[in-house]
C-alpha cells in the first residue's frame, strides 16, 4: 500500500538534511512502528507523507497504492485516505470541532465523489466513535482542540480518524504526554480502527505505546535513514538496552 | 489655508444647505446655520491634517455632488432584515419613509423633522449635542476638523429619524434602523441622515442601524446618529456599512453615557469603496460598561478608515473594545482609538485590542492606539497586532481534507467572529456571520 523509495527530504527553507535515503514498505493492514532518538527523522517522514510544505523532497519517491503522493497538495493527498494524527494537534480557535469535522468529511467525501452529509447524518456517523473515544459530547462544541488537555487533544485526533476513516494511518508520537489510563484509551481507539484494509505507521520513541498497539514490524531510524528492521521484540530490546548498540551497529558498517 | 483645505468645496452642496432649514423652527435655522459656518472654515480636510493622514478626500471633494431627492418607492433590490419578528424603520435618501416603516408600542419612532416641532424642546437640549462636552475635554483641543462632516450634516439634513424610550419602558423587540441610499445612474449622489436615539433612564432597548445601496450606485453617504444613553439604561446598537463597493460612507457617531448604565455597540464595516467612521462615547456617570467593538473586512480596492474616541471622564467606568481587520487584495484600513481617561475618572478600567489580519502582500493597515491618561488608579491595556495566516492550522486542515481555500476563509472567519459572537441578537450575529461567509467567498452550503 505505501511505498517509500529512497527518500531524501531537507527544510524547505534552510536546506539542512534530514531524511537521507528512507525505503520502508507498509502492506495492507500491517501496523509498522517507527522508533529511533531524538532528531533521527521519524517525525519528519511523518510530515513529508502528509504533504508539509516546510520539507522539502530531493530525491526518491512516496506512493500509495502505486501513485506517487509527491505532487499532491496536502489536502489531496487526506483525499486519497492519508491520515497524519499531530504530534501537537493544532488549536484553531473558533471553529466549533463538530463544524469543522464536518467540512473535512464532506470535502473528503466530495473528492471521492460521495454525496455530502446534512448535520442530522453527520450526528449519527459520529455517534458510535464519539463513544469508542470517550469523548465527552461538549467537545464538539467546543473550538478545535482549544483549551483541551493534552490526553484530549490526543484522543480527538484518534476520534478525527475514526470519523474520516483514511486507508493509511500515521500517528506522530501519539503517546507523548499521555497517563496510562489515556495511552490506553488512544491505543484502544486505534486498535478498533485496524482492518485488513488499513495500514498503520506509528511513530514513537518508547515502546511502551507498543504494548497497547501490537506492530507487525518495527524499524529503527537513525540519521535519516531506517537502520534495523525487525519484529515486535525488536521494540523490547530497544526498551532494554537503549539505541547505543544499533548506534555501533551502524557505525561498524561504515 | 489652501495646505488644510481643497480648492473645490462642494459647492451645489453647501448652497443647498443654506436653504435647508427654512421650513424649520428657528433654533433649527439656527443650529444649521454654525454647522454650515463651521463646516466652511474647516472643510474637507487634506492629509495634512493628522485625523485624515491616511485617509485621502482629494476625490470626494472634486466630484460635482448632488443632493439626494427623496428616493423612488420601488426599489432594485429587497431591503434587508436580520429578524423576521423586528420592527423595521427605514429611511430612504435620510428620510423617514412614513410607508416603509413599521412602529412599536413604548417606543417613539418618528421623523425627525415632524419631531423637531413636536417635540421641540427636548431635541433642542439634545440635537447636535452628543459629542465630548468641550468644556471637560482634556486633550489640549478637540481637533473640529474631525467633526466637519458632523457639521456638513448638521447644514444639510433635511429629515432624519427621531427615536426614543421613555423611562423605565423595556422595547422587546429588535428594531432594524435601514438606511437605503439611491441614486440615478451616474450622478454623484450625497445624502445626509441624521438620527437622533434617547433612550431615557431606566430604559432598555436593542436597535441596529444599517446602510446599504440600492443597487450598486454612485453614492455617498454622511450621515449623523447621536445616542444618548440615560441613567440604568441598558442599550445594544450595532452598526452595520453594508454599501456598494463603488460608494462613499462618511460617518460620525456619538454617545453620551450616563450613570449605571450599559452601551454595548458594534461597528461592522463591510462596504463602500471609500468609508470612513468617527465614533465617539463621551461617559458622563459613574458605574458604567461600555463596550464598542469592531468588524472590519474590505477588500478589492476598498479604503476603510475607523476612528473611534472614547471620553472617561467620571470614576469606575468599564470599557472593552475588540477591533478585528480583515484586509485583503489591495485594500487599505485605517484604526485610531483614542482613549481618554480624564484626572477625575479614578478607578477607571479600559481594555482595548486591535488586530489585523493581512491576507494579501498588497494589503495595508494603519494602526494607531492612543491612550491619554490623566488620573492615577487606573487600569488601561491595549495591544495591536497584525498578522497573516499562521502555517500549521492551515497544513492541520488541509491535511483533514480541507481544501486550501476553504481553510483560509474559515481560519478568517473565525479571526472576526470573535467580535461578531459578542453580539447577543441571535438573527443579527448570524446573518452578519452569513454575510462575512458569502464576501469571503465561502459557500456554505
Amino acid at each position: 500500500m505505501l511505498l517509500i523509495k529512497n527518500l531524501h527530504a531537507n527544510v524547505a527553507e534552510e536546506g539542512r538534511k534530514i531524511l537521507k535515503g528512507v525505503d520502508l514498505t507498509v502492506g495492507k493492514g500491517e501496523v509498522h512502528a517507527i522508533m529511533g532518538p531524538n532528531g533521527s527523522g521519524k517525525s519528519t517522514l511523518a510530515n513529508v507523507i502528509a504533504g508539509r510544505e516546510t520539507y522539502e523532497v530531493v530525491e526518491g519517491d512516496v506512493l500509495l497504492n502505486n501513485e506517487s503522493l509527491l505532487e499532491l497538495e496536502a489536502e489531496e493527498r487526506a483525499h486519497q485516505g492519508v491520515f497524519l494524527a499531530f504530534q501537537y494537534p493544532v488549536e484553531i480557535p473558533g471553529v466549533s470541532n463538530a463544524y469543522f469535522l464536518r467540512t473535512a468529511l464532506n470535502a473528503n467525501r466530495k473528492a471521492q465523489g460521495l454525496a455530502e452529509m446534512d448535520a442530522a447524518q453527520f450526528m449519527t456517523h459520529i455517534r458510535e466513535k464519539v463513544k469508542l473515544l470517550g469523548l465527552p459530547q461538549e467537545m464538539l462544541t467546543r473550538s478545535v482542540n482549544e483549551g483541551f488537555s493534552g490526553g484530549e487533544k490526543k484522543r480527538n485526533e484518534i476520534f478525527q480518524m475514526a470519523v474520516l476513516e483514511p486507508a493509511l494511518c500515521v500517528l506522530d508520537e501519539t503517546d507523548s504526554g499521555l497517563d496510562i489510563d489515556a495511552l490506553q484509551t488512544v491505543a484502544h481507539g486505534v486498535n478498533s480502527l485496524r482492518s485488513p484494509d488499513r495500514a498503520f505507521v506509528v511513530v514513537t520513541h518508547y515502546q511502551r505505546l507498543l504494548n497497547f498497539i501490537v506492530p507487525d514490524f518495527v524499524h529503527v531510524m537513525m540519521d535519516g535513514r531506517i537502520v534495523q528492521t525487525g519484529g515486535r521484540e525488536l521494540a523490547l530490546e530497544l526498551e532494554d538496552k537503549g539505541y547505543g548498540w544499533i548506534e555501533q551497529q551502524v557505525a561498524a558498517q561504515v | 489655508m489652501l495646505l488644510k483645505q481643497y480648492e473645490r468645496e462642494l459647492d451645489k452642496v453647501l448652497a443647498r444647505a443654506e436653504g435647508s432649514g427654512a421650513d424649520m423652527p428657528a433654533w433649527v435655522k439656527d443650529l444649521k446655520a454654525k454647522g454650515l459656518r463651521t463646516h466652511r472654515e474647516h472643510g474637507v480636510p487634506t492629509p495634512k491634517v493628522e485625523d485624515w493622514k491616511y485617509t485621502p478626500l482629494r476625490d470626494f471633494s472634486e466630484r460635482d455632488w448632488k443632493v439626494a431627492e427623496p428616493g423612488p418607492a420601488v426599489f432594485k433590490a429587497e431591503l434587508p432584515r436580520y429578524d423576521a419578528g423586528s420592527v423595521r424603520i427605514v429611511l430612504v435618501n435620510g428620510r423617514y419613509d412614513r410607508n416603509l416603516s413599521e412602529t412599536a408600542p413604548g417606543v417613539t419612532t418618528v421623523s425627525l423633522r415632524d419631531a423637531m416641532v413636536s417635540h421641540g424642546a427636548l431635541i433642542e437640549a439634545r440635537l447636535a449635542q452628543a459629542g465630548p462636552d468641550t468644556t471637560k475635554t482634556v486633550d489640549r483641543e478637540i481637533r473640529p476638523d474631525v467633526f466637519t462632516f458632523g457639521e456638513l450634516n448638521t447644514a444639510s439634513f433635511e429629515d432624519g429619524l427621531f427615536l426614543m424610550v421613555e423611562p423605565g419602558v423595556e422595547v422587546a423587540p429588535l428594531l432594524e434602523v435601514v438606511h437605503v441610499l439611491c441614486a440615478e445612474d451616474g450622478e454623484p449622489t450625497i445624502a445626509f441622515p441624521r438620527i437622533l436615539v434617547i433612550v431615557e433612564d431606566g430604559a432598555r432597548i436593542r436597535f441596529t442601524e444599517t446602510y446599504v445601496t440600492d443597487g450598486c450606485n454612485d453614492s455617498a453617504c454622511v450621515p449623523v446618529t447621536e445616542v444618548f444613553v440615560g441613567g440604568g439604561a441598558d442599550v445594544e446598537h450595532v452598526r452595520v456599512q453594508d454599501q456598494c463597493a463603488c460608494s462613499t460612507h462618511i460617518g460620525l457617531w456619538q454617545t453620551r453615557q450616563q450613570a449605571e448604565s450599559s452601551y454595548r455597540s458594534y461597528n461592522v464595516c463591510f462596504g463602500s469603496k471609500l468609508g470612513r467612521l468617527d465614533q465617539g462615547i463621551w461617559i458622563g456617570g459613574e458605574q458604567t460598561v461600555t463596550r464598542l467593538d469592531g468588524v472590519v473586512c474590505a477588500n478589492g480596492e476598498q479604503h476603510l478608515d475607523n476612528h473611534t474616541r472614547l471620553d472617561h471622564a467620571v470614576p469606575n467606568g468599564n470599557s472593552f473594545e475588540i477591533y478585528k481587520q480583515v484586509i485583503d487584495d489591495s485594500a487599505t484600513v485605517v484604526f485610531n482609538g483614542k482613549i481618554f481617561v480624564h484626572q477625575d475618572a479614578q478607578k477607571t478600567d479600559a481594555k482595548q485590542t486591535n488586530q489585523a489580519l493581512l491576507l494579501s502582500p498588497n494589503a495595508t493597515i494603519d494602526s494607531k492606539p492612543q491612550l491619554e491618561i490623566f488620573a492615577d488608579d487606573v487600569k488601561c491595556t491595549h495591544g495591536a497586532t497584525v498578522g497573516q495566516l499562521e502555517d500549521l492550522p492551515l497544513f492541520y486542515m488541509r491535511q483533514r481534507g480541507v481544501p486550501r481555500d476553504a481553510a483560509e476563509a474559515v481560519l478568517v472567519y473565525a479571526f472576526a467572529a470573535e467580535v461578531l459572537e459578542l453580539i447577543s441578537i441571535e438573527p443579527v450575529r448570524r446573518a452578519l456571520e452569513k454575510r462575512l461567509y458569502s464576501k469571503l467567498g465561502i459557500d456554505l452550503t
